[in-house]
């Protein structure tokens, strides 16, 4: 039976009293690939940044391998268990590409150092940061890397779940592939993963479901083949079209 | 004036020395202060934000002089009493702080909020991020301005002469009374100043370039 990693259910946010979250539910099963789409100042990264809590949801329900997230009050084992990759890499600048996926394992883990390096350079490597840019400091290493230094951070944590917010959105497309390129890895390593995303070719051949996201709502939800190729709601469907003249996907030549 | 520098440079080299401990003194003890004081305004509840915060309005809109004359001269009314020296590096510490304090708070509101927000995705507390990710990018950015502060307080360890302390201010005014060579004193006292703050400048960088981030151009 799988069993199911987080469940969201009607959640809200109000951001300076306009409703950005209207009553989102949904669930994600251990193993699972999910991706949201929708257009920009639909909710989709507040969305993202209320599962791990760095915005407080105002009202709704979190459960997160088995705990009412909510709840709790130690956030910080929570964020800990729940990896993060932004649009924007987020490395911390003044600390080499080692450094950035230690820091987690020393001051929260507490790990030893040795461990911690050990560990961090297992992430790099699966990420596909080979040796020699393991003492360079962010400003150093291209988008593409910087990224996947940032994904091998949240994975060195070893998460039961990783959010992905437009992680290749600031990058150009030869760094986009490697950087989807390491997603996709992830995903058939059965990691689970949220993903919100312009890329819809990834989500085709990625996602175990798509969810669309307009004006704080889910407007629709399924297979990605249904959601993309031909969605039931006329929004998404305009969207879609709109996303397949960009991406040529019907023509079959995407990435 | 090589006449004074030539007769007198015990003296000097002893004012030389006080100034020095006070302004390196106070300094360390306006450092301190100043992060506690940036870091307990970014985190503490109301009440002691409001203490911090008049604090530093207190300590920015008073002349130090009069902070240096309360130290020396008040504090004995109710029993505290310190030497000139101490006095001097109390009052120029306490006032250090609240301006330092200042710097490392707008260097710290520079920080990138991505940055931030990637600390506490890993897990990181409030405390943690500011101490490993806010706090060490912030000083590199504040190095300019606290160079700034370091070469204002040699310059204002001038004002101990006021308490007595024998700093390079009262040992110029010593031989300038003895001597009547006014001008010459206090040229040399300028050259020593001026001397001393590029000195000062020049080690802010050499700190400045040993902690500059490669690739990164603040």
């Amino acid at each position: 039976m799988v069993s199911k990693l987080l469940v969201v259910e009607d959640l809200w946010k109000f951001i300076d009293g306009k409703p950005v979250l209207r009553g989102v539910t949904f669930d994600v099963n251990e193993g699972e690939t999910k991706v949201i789409l929708g257009p920009s100042g639909a909710g989709k990264s507040t969305l993202l940044r209320c599962i791990n809590l760095l915005i407080m949801p105002d009202r709704g329900k979190i459960v997160f391998d088995g705990e009412d997230v909510l709840r709790k009050r130690d956030i910080h084992s929570i964020r800990s268990k729940i990896g993060f990759v932004f649009q924007h890499f987020n490395l911390f600048s003044h600390m080499t590409a080692l450094e950035n996926v230690t820091l987690g394992l020393t001051k929260v883990k507490k790990l030893s150092k040795h461990e911690a390096e050990k560990k961090a350079k297992e992430a790099l490597i699966a990420v596909g940061i080979t040796e020699e840019l393991w003492n360079k400091y962010p400003a150093q290493l291209s988008g593409g890397q910087q990224q996947r230094v940032a994904i091998a951070r949240a994975l060195a944590m070893e998460p039961k779940l990783i959010l992905f917010d437009e992680p290749t959105s600031a990058l150009d497309p030869e760094l986009i592939w490697e950087v989807l390129n390491v997603m996709e890895k992830l995903a058939k390593a059965k990691m689970t993963m949220i993903v919100v995303t312009h890329e819809i070719g990834f989500a085709m051949r990625v996602a175990n479901e798509v969810l669309f996201l307009d004006n704080g709502v889910i407007l629709e939800r399924g297979a990605p083949e249904q959601v993309i190729l031909s969605p039931c709601n006329e929004r998404v469907r305009r969207f879609m079209d709109r996303m397949k003249y960009v991406y040529n996907v019907d023509k079959g030549y995407a990435h | 004036m090589l006449y004074v520098i030539s007769k007198y440079w015990p003296f000097l080299l002893e004012g030389l020395k006080t100034a020095f401990i006070i302004t390196f003194t106070s300094y360390t003890i306006g450092f301190a202060g100043g992060i506690c004081i940036a870091i307990a305004r970014a985190f503490l509840h109301k009440v002691l934000k409001i203490i911090m915060h008049i604090y530093v309005e207190l300590f920015r809109g008073t002349p130090m002089l009069i902070q240096l004359f309360f130290v020396y001269y008040a504090l004995p009314e109710v029993g505290i009493k310190f030497d000139p020296v101490l006095s001097a590096i109390i009052a120029i510490g306490l006032n250090s702080a609240a301006y330092q304090s200042e710097y490392i708070r707008s260097a710290l509101s520079s920080i990138p909020y991505g940055e931030i927000e990637a600390a506490y995705s890993l897990g990181l507390t409030k405390l943690s991020t500011m101490l490993y990710i806010a706090l060490p990018q912030a000083i590199r950015i504040a190095i300019p301005t606290l160079t700034n502060e370091a070469i204002y307080l040699f310059k204002y360890s001038s004002i101990a002469y006021f308490v007595t302390a024998p700093e390079l201010m009262y040992m110029g005014k010593l031989i300038a009374t003895r001597t009547f060579l006014y001008v010459e004193v206090y040229t040399v006292l300028a050259m020593i100043y001026v001397a001393f703050s590029i000195v000062l400048s020049g080690v802010a960088r050499y700190i400045e370039r040993r902690l500059q981030i490669p690739g990164y151009i603040v």
